[in-house]
């Protein structure tokens, strides 16, 4: 096939299923909808490491894990999850909650959204289950 | 010896299907409630995946045709293009691709390139189209060579090579439950296949095949889809990022990672590079056999069942 008909049918076609997609409600990031559900999906990464606490953030898109083996994150993936420890990580404020840069190439940036005493307050429990 | 024999491309002319079927999987996802899952995010990474495929082979496809040209060129062999020539060329590359899949599984230098295919936690028609764009970087035209050395044409071996890719698109599709059992029994399904993407420790390194399951069966790495046990679909370690870069390069920056570690013997490097995903040094990762031991050392009932037998354990 000629690239001058590949390339714009390629180019069309990502383009029209996203803009489908997202217009079907498909966009929407997976919610936690108690402990036990951000346990479980933190034992679908970790299955050797059960938490010993478990607190979920207000919105249901992430929640904070502490274990025996250091404290860790679960969040959204659109429409899954996906965990990682903290080790190495630098915490910083944002205007909608936190940003977590982890020193891993499959998970740079973990952006959550966290209302303002939960941005507050989690630095402090990912420190002191550290 | 006949070099003027040319045959269509036909991954590229089969896009305007590849994009009717997504369309219409969705319709039907979307109407009937079931069949499987599409989100944005997820879909958009594998279709950028996908065309970074296609750019990649018009970029780098040289090396690999020129590879095999110059094989063509030495081979005093010539079975000409009849159609059943063409259609021994097909089985016997969908051979070579059984092989070439497991190894993509059970090298990590090959796994660096394949493992971008297997980064969807869903499993829809848009996960078939999730490629990899450091084909070339592994070597495996190699597993080419013997067909264009016993006289198959290049041009042949690449064409029976782009059908057997588009009848693998179709399978990646949780709409199809189950087909005739004559079917199922021959060929590679979406049942077959759903299997061979998933995550739990059952499904891990099992049915590699492309078109003929019958692969698996000789080589003694078929795993049947269990009603008891959905298939979980992504890697054991599931990605952080829809960034299509870091898909497409994580495991080989991951390699870089580990194999340059200070205080490992070269053997321990080599090791890194080309011993099965999970591999370490020192034990403290774990391969697909590690994963599966553990399953079954927690669930020792589960011993002896499909996809967690001893023997298994090591494919």
């Amino acid at each position: 096939m000629p690239l001058s008909i590949l390339l714009p049918l390629v180019a069309c076609g990502i383009i029209g299923i996203a803009v489908i997609l997202h217009l079907l409600g498909l966009s929407r990031a997976a919610r936690l909808g108690d402990a036990g559900v951000a346990e479980a999906a933190w034992l679908r990464e970790f299955p050797d490491a059960p938490p010993s606490r478990v607190i979920l953030s207000q919105d249901h898109h992430a929640a904070l894990i502490e274990t025996k083996s250091g404290p860790g994150v679960v969040w959204a993936m659109g429409a899954d999850t996906t965990a990682r420890y903290l080790g190495g990580a630098r915490i910083r404020r944002t205007a909608k909650g936190l940003r977590i840069d982890l020193p891993d190439f499959t998970a740079p940036h973990i952006r959550l959204r966290l209302d303002p005493d939960e941005a507050a307050q989690w630095p402090t429990h990912m420190k002191d289950s550290a | 010896m006949s070099d003027i024999i040319t045959f269509p491309d036909v991954v590229n002319w089969a896009v305007p299907f590849f994009i009717a079927a997504i369309l219409a999987e969705l319709l039907w996802i979307v109407i009937k409630r079931r069949g499987g899952r599409y989100e944005t995010r997820d879909a958009l990474t594998s279709l950028l995946m996908g065309a970074g495929n296609v750019a990649s082979g018009i970029v780098l496809g040289f090396v690999a045709y020129g590879f095999f040209m110059a094989l063509w060129a030495i081979t005093p062999l010539d079975l000409g293009t009849s159609a059943w020539v063409i259609a021994l060329c097909f089985v016997l590359d969908d051979l070579r691709y059984y092989w070439v899949h497991r190894f993509g599984h059970r090298i990590r230098w090959v796994w660096a390139s394949h493992v971008n295919h297997h980064s969807s936690q869903h499993y829809n028609l848009t996960t078939a189209l999730r490629q990899t764009w450091t084909g070339t970087f592994t070597f495996m035209m190699v597993m080419r060579a013997p067909l264009i050395l016993l006289g198959f044409h290049p041009g042949m071996v690449v064409f029976v090579g782009g059908l057997n890719l588009i009848y693998q698109f179709w399978i990646h599709t949780e709409a199809i439950t189950r087909l005739p059992r004559w079917f199922e029994a021959v060929m590679n399904t979406p049942s077959h296949h759903r299997v061979h993407h998933g995550r739990n420790p059952r499904y891990l390194d099992c049915n590699y095949a492309g078109v003929f399951i019958i692969w698996d069966k000789l080589f003694g790495t078929f795993v049947p889809e269990l009603d008891s046990e959905k298939v979980d679909y992504g890697l054991v370690h599931n990605l952080g990022t829809f960034n299509p870069l870091r898909v497409a390069f994580h495991e080989w920056v991951s390699i870089f990672h580990d194999a340059t570690q200070p205080g490992l013997t070269w053997r321990e490097r080599l090791a890194y590079c080309v011993m099965p995903p999970g591999w370490s040094h020192d034990g403290s990762k774990g391969t697909s056999f590690d994963i599966k031991a553990r399953y079954i050392s927690d669930h020792p009932e589960s011993a002896g069942s499909p996809g967690l037998t001893l023997s298994a354990k090591r494919k």
